[in-house]
């Protein structure tokens, strides 16, 4: 390794020699996101070309903003390769819409004008297509992972997903019916399977990663959540009964008779107890999400070493808060820096132990799709 | 100039430590483990573009899979100020295509926009068969009436029946439509497909003559004979299509949906001076005096104003994007009877006030 003092590799660079542990071929992994300047003007021409597209460039300003992220989230001082393009993401949208989205409007638009706003044949039509959408749900979610791993490069090397996106859509609409029928309480469960299956399915060219572990570790947190959120709600709706009666007392100009002050009063609560259960209970609850991200690194494995993910919930709550912030006040046209926060939070914290014996990976010959995402944009899961 | 750098050679995650040197027409590298390979200028793309203190990578269209990583500042900077082509990212000529498949886009969509909003809805609605139009016409007044009485009488009906009979007088090939009274306290008159007309409460109040509500009824008549409801229905519709297409949303987002309102409003501002001109002619045919027509506008008029914002841009910009013409214009077009026509009443006496107490 003479280049060693030719090249001072920066932060995260191959590992000194003292680094590598017995055999001299294995290499230890170090992530980290080295911020790169560009991403504004890239968000400022993806808002420009959006409006005068009427958002048709999206596909391609997606495409831009992903080659930034990527570039910036190194391994080992390699950074990562996006080679997805903005025309595989509109093909894919071009074939859904065509093939899906189009024959539907089409058909229930002709069925209503032919029979009526309440023909049977409208109404039938117009479930069997929300039947669909719920059962290809997870579809679109394997097959918009897949297409982002097989667009994922380092060292020359692409990831993939080598199972089947039918299985995992299926499997995904059975945790969907056991989430709602067990009120949340298969949640646990139901995603330590569908996370098991798909980081089963996931390569880094011909090497596999593995996922092993129970949802039973989950269950203390998701029980406590639970419970807080069922008190938060009673103790919601306690607090306004009780608020109420006391403004009531001391709000002189009151009449609850009087249309326009009983609105006004009900507005009021109504707003208080909205925004109080869009707060506390998503924060709450990223006690269970910390808890959950940080088993399934626990679970995952990758060729001998062991993932970790120190994520806790302040952080997540952090995280959120700010994020919603920039996207509130950027209209949502800052979302690329969203992203890049998040992945930034997921990197910072990630980490790999044990050392890979890297060079033994080869690129594997699974098959790559050719178009991306066209259902996930459709059904707007995980294609952001 | 030979520097060190890393080559991926896209089938194995193998580091291999190269040199690399360029010239005018290549860049040359080889390594312990890699055979000399040249790569030609011309077929060298940047997988980024060029950042402070992170790693430069080419790739090559001979080899797309292989990746040659440089690190060596001053190499870097020699290689892209020869060949400025390999900064990556966007380029003046990435962004003139874009704004050149923009523009050609946006044409095209205002071509088909044209062709949805003015050309093919008209004949699209005439071609639609009469038990379609009654159909969609009774359940979008099933709609619209939902939870609000319809105010009857056996005389308000009759009533009702004679003022259309006397505004057909002149002009006999007039649409059939059914005329209905609903408790609704704001001041309008609608027509739906297949000749519905509704008339809201408020507006039978604040009409004083027979004249006044026959010149409002000759315009919903006049929406129904030109078949304005069901061409707006087969507009919209289109224009769903059109918007769902080009944005791949259902229904379109926020531009284009402003697009099309203004292009829809815009449009309806032409129907209702259509319907306006059909109204005044049945009226001169009927031989009812237009001047209840003009009383009852200027009525209209007078409580626009009392409701109108003194900023007169505001003003302005109401008058823009409102659905019916400037009230004043309409107006201006009303003219008497031509001299020598005793104008008829539009009703009786006792028929107008069996009308006006429809609703109790």
């Amino acid at each position: 390794m003479t280049d060693s003092s030719l090249f001072p590799a920066p932060q995260g660079g191959r590992p000194a020699p003292s680094f590598v542990p017995a055999s001299p071929r294995l290499e230890s992994l170090k992530f980290s996101y080295v911020k790169r300047s560009g991403l504004l003007k890239i968000t400022l021409i993806n808002f420009v070309f959006n409006i005068l597209t009427l958002s048709l460039y999206r596909f391609w300003g997606k495409t831009n903003v992903r080659k930034h992220i990527w570039s910036s989230i190194h391994v080992n001082g390699e950074p990562l390769e996006y080679t997805g393009t903005g025309m595989e993401l509109f093909k894919g949208f071009i074939f859904v819409f065509g093939l899906i989205i189009l024959p539907f409007v089409v058909l229930s638009a002709v069925l209503r004008a032919v029979y009526g706003d309440n023909s049977p044949a409208a109404a039938a039509v117009s479930s069997l297509f929300g039947l669909f959408v719920y059962v290809m749900l997870g579809y679109a979610i394997y097959k918009a992972r897949k297409y982002q791993l097989t667009r994922t490069f380092w060292r020359g090397i692409r990831g993939n997903l080598a199972g089947s996106a039918m299985t995992y859509s299926l499997t995904y609409f059975g945790s969907m019916l056991a989430k709602g029928f067990s009120l949340g309480w298969a949640t646990p469960v139901m995603n330590t399977v569908l996370h098991e299956h798909i980081t089963n399915d996931m390569r880094f060219g011909d090497a596999a990663f593995k996922f092993k572990g129970r949802a039973g570790p989950l269950y203390g947190t998701f029980a406590l959540c639970w419970i807080m959120t069922g008190v938060l709600i009673v103790a919601g709706i306690f607090l306004i009964v009780f608020a109420g009666t006391v403004v009531e007392k001391i709000w002189p100009g009151l009449d609850k008779s009087k249309d326009t002050s009983l609105i006004a009063w009900l507005v009021f609560w109504g707003v208080l107890a909205f925004i109080s259960y869009m707060l506390f209970i998503p924060a709450l609850w990223s006690l269970y999400s910390a808890k959950q991200m940080r088993k399934f690194a626990d679970y995952t494995r990758f060729d001998g070493a062991q993932f970790k993910l120190e994520a806790t919930a302040g952080s997540i709550i952090w995280l959120s808060v700010a994020n919603l912030l920039i996207f509130i006040f950027t209209l949502g046209f800052g979302w690329p820096f969203v992203q890049q926060r998040t992945f930034r939070y997921m990197i910072d914290r990630l980490k790999l132990e044990g050392a890979i014996d890297l060079e033994r990976i080869r690129q594997s010959s699974l098959a790559i799709p050719t178009r991306g995402e066209g259902l996930a944009d459709a059904f707007d899961v995980g294609a952001w | 100039m030979a520097v060190s750098a890393t080559y991926y050679d896209g089938q194995s995650a193998k580091t291999r430590e190269v040199t690399v040197s360029a010239d005018g027409t290549s860049v040359n590298f080889s390594g312990s483990e890699t055979l000399p390979t040249r790569w030609s200028i011309a077929g060298l793309h940047a997988i980024d573009p060029p950042a402070p203190d992170q790693p430069y990578r080419l790739t090559h269209d001979e080899t797309p899979g292989a990746r040659l990583v440089l690190r060596d500042a001053a190499f870097i900077a020699a290689l892209l100020a020869r060949n400025p082509q390999l900064k990556g990212g966007y380029t003046k000529r990435d962004i003139s295509h874009l704004l050149g498949w923009t523009i050609g886009g946006l044409a095209v969509f205002a071509a088909l926009g044209y062709l949805a909003i003015y050309v093919i809805p008209g004949p699209i609605a005439a071609m639609l068969p009469q038990s379609w139009r009654d159909r969609t016409g009774t359940e979008m007044e099933h709609a619209m009436s939902m939870g609000i009485t319809r105010c009857s009488t056996t005389d308000g009906d009759r009533a009702i029946g004679r003022l259309l009979a006397n505004l057909a007088e002149g002009t006999p090939d007039m649409p059939p439509v059914s005329v209905h009274v609903y408790e609704i306290p704001i001041i309008n008159a609608f027509a739906l497909n297949g000749g519905h007309i509704i008339v809201t409460r408020k507006l039978l109040e604040t009409a004083d003559k027979p004249e006044e509500l026959a010149g409002v009824l000759a315009h919903e008549i006049g929406h129904v004979a030109h078949k304005h409801p069901e061409t707006q229905m087969v507009r919209l519709a289109g224009m769903q299509v059109l918007t769902s297409l080009f944005s791949g949303t259902n229904g379109g987002n926020m531009s284009s949906n402003m697009v099309f309102m203004a292009a829809l409003l815009q449009q309806t501002r032409s129907t209702e001076a259509e319907a306006d001109a059909y109204a005044r002619d049945m009226i001169e045919k009927a031989q009812i005096d237009p001047e209840g027509m003009k009383s009852f506008f200027e009525k209209l008029l007078k409580i626009e104003k009392e409701h109108a914002s003194d900023s007169k841009s505001l003003h302005v910009l109401g008058d823009l994007l409102s659905t019916h013409p400037g009230t004043e214009d309409r107006i201006k077009e009303i003219e008497p009877l031509p001299a020598g026509v005793t104008p008829k009443p539009a009703l009786s006496d006792e028929d107008w006030k069996a009308l006006k107490k429809i609703c109790g």
